[in-house]
């Protein structure tokens, strides 16, 4: 990934990760943490896809994470569904105020924790409860400004069908617009198999490739190589999703 | 010496001129091997046996033509050992059944057809590996052209040579000439740096 971004992300950029499901979008969020713990950074995890617990047990799989990461606090791992408990939150649709306490209360554990790698899996959840288009982008915005105040590069990890996929690559349509960076995960179908691949559509502050990229998931990490151009020709989106 | 293959008993002797042709080639180089019909496990044989054996490599089989079971069999039958290589089947997985194998240094790929991931799952063999030098072979071209198109099929093998060439891995990529695209064989003509030719002659 950094040879594609020449270099990495930019610290304190917000990035959305929009994908199909299955593309790899979780793994590469938590890649994203663990490589920034390996080197002593603060990292934190927002889930609301699925419990932490689950997502714990899914990613043992990989040789690059280590549970000691977690035990030591390198790795925060927070349940969406704990945070709107504690915030008083149980409710189908967030308001204005709601909206507000919320940010507030990412912002608080970021700067109290000093986290400067945060994943949010997925903002598209999480959005879900805020009705106003206006109100997500208000949210994503200021969500955005003020992590990129405290030093924290985060990723929002959004989710996509293929409707979706071709006008915008972001389901309300607004979270690219807000983002300073966006990569594409998705399948494209090769003669009934699926191949998964990864592309950078935009980076500020990078000279990054814009080259779709086929994408292995393994035990030491998420892998890429150039997808074969000849193949473009013959490959669809896969139709799970994308 | 003999080998047990489809069941027949056969005579065959490595072919010492292989190996010799070996010992002046480098660990960027791509080989390209051509064999024939009748000769092409005898040829296989022939260049693993020194690159295992005399220089002590280690390294990743794909196997487009046979599946790894069937592969690793014939050589533990001629008494090499291969435990130190791993393999890379594009061919059980079309099999029901044909996964469950007793050998942990074989991963399946689901279909000769997903020429990317063939790539990343052997960069990400080497990488797991301890051996200092590698080689990475495929065994055949002419297998991988049965499911994917000319074009395609000569743009892999450019960035497939390259990517390991880059990496100081030894390439070689076995054929069987005139069962190759012309195109594809022209492409590797140019890409590899050597030729070792037992490719059978045809009389037409």
């Amino acid at each position: 990934m950094d040879e594609i971004l020449r270099g990495g992300i930019p610290y304190g950029s917000t990035v959305l990760v929009a994908g199909t499901c299955g593309s790899g979008k979780t793994t590469l969020g938590m890649e994203f943490l663990v490589r920034g713990a390996t080197s002593g950074e603060a990292c934190a995890h927002f889930t609301a896809t699925e419990p932490s617990v689950k997502l714990l047990e899914n990613i043992r799989q990989y040789s690059f994470f280590d549970m000691k990461m977690i035990d030591s606090g390198l790795i925060n791992v927070f349940d969406m569904d704990v945070l709107y408990s504690w915030l008083g939150l149980e409710k189908a649709s967030f308001d204005l105020q709601d909206v507000y306490a919320l940010i507030k209360a990412i912002v608080d554990i970021v700067n109290t924790i000093g986290v400067t790698r945060l994943v949010i899996d997925s903002v598209t959840t999480l959005c879900y409860k805020i009705k106003s288009e206006q109100l997500i982008r208000d949210f994503l915005f200021t969500l955005g400004k003020k992590l990129a105040t405290l030093g924290c590069t985060t990723l929002l990890i959004a989710e996509i069908t293929s409707a979706t996929e071709n006008a915008h690559w972001s389901s309300f349509g607004v979270e690219e617009a807000i983002a300073d960076g966006i990569i594409v995960m998705g399948d494209v179908e090769r003669m009934g198999h699926l191949l998964r691949y990864l592309q950078v559509v935009k980076m500020r502050g990078t000279q990054h490739s814009r080259a779709k990229y086929a994408i292995e998931l393994t035990p030491l990490g998420v892998m890429l190589t150039p997808m074969l151009k000849w193949g473009a020709l013959n490959d669809r989106a896969g139709s799970w999703g994308a | 010496m003999i080998v047990l293959a489809h069941g027949v008993l056969e005579m065959f002797e490595l072919d010492n001129g292989i190996a010799e042709q070996l010992t002046e080639i480098s660990l960027n180089s791509a080989i390209q091997v051509r064999c024939g019909n009748s000769n092409a496990f005898m040829v296989t044989a022939s260049t693993m046996v020194p690159l295992i054996q005399m220089f002590e490599m280690g390294g990743i089989y794909i196997s487009a033509s046979r599946g790894a079971v069937e592969i690793i069999q014939a050589f533990e039958s001629i008494g090499i050992d291969v435990s130190n290589i791993h393999f890379i089947d594009l061919v059980s997985s079309g099999i029901l059944g044909g996964t469950d194998v007793p050998y942990d240094n074989i991963t399946f790929i689901d279909s000769p057809i997903m020429l990317e991931s063939i790539l990343l799952r052997s960069l990400y063999r080497l990488r797991t590996t301890d051996n200092p030098r590698n080689f990475v072979l495929i065994d055949s071209v002419n297998a991988l052209a049965i499911y994917n198109e000319e074009k395609m099929l000569a743009e892999y093998l450019h960035t497939f040579i390259n990517t390991f060439r880059q990496r100081e891995v030894l390439t070689v990529i076995l054929n069987i000439p005139d069962q190759v695209p012309p195109s594809v064989l022209s492409n590797l003509d140019l890409y590899c740096t050597d030729l070792i030719d037992r490719g059978q002659v045809v009389i037409h």
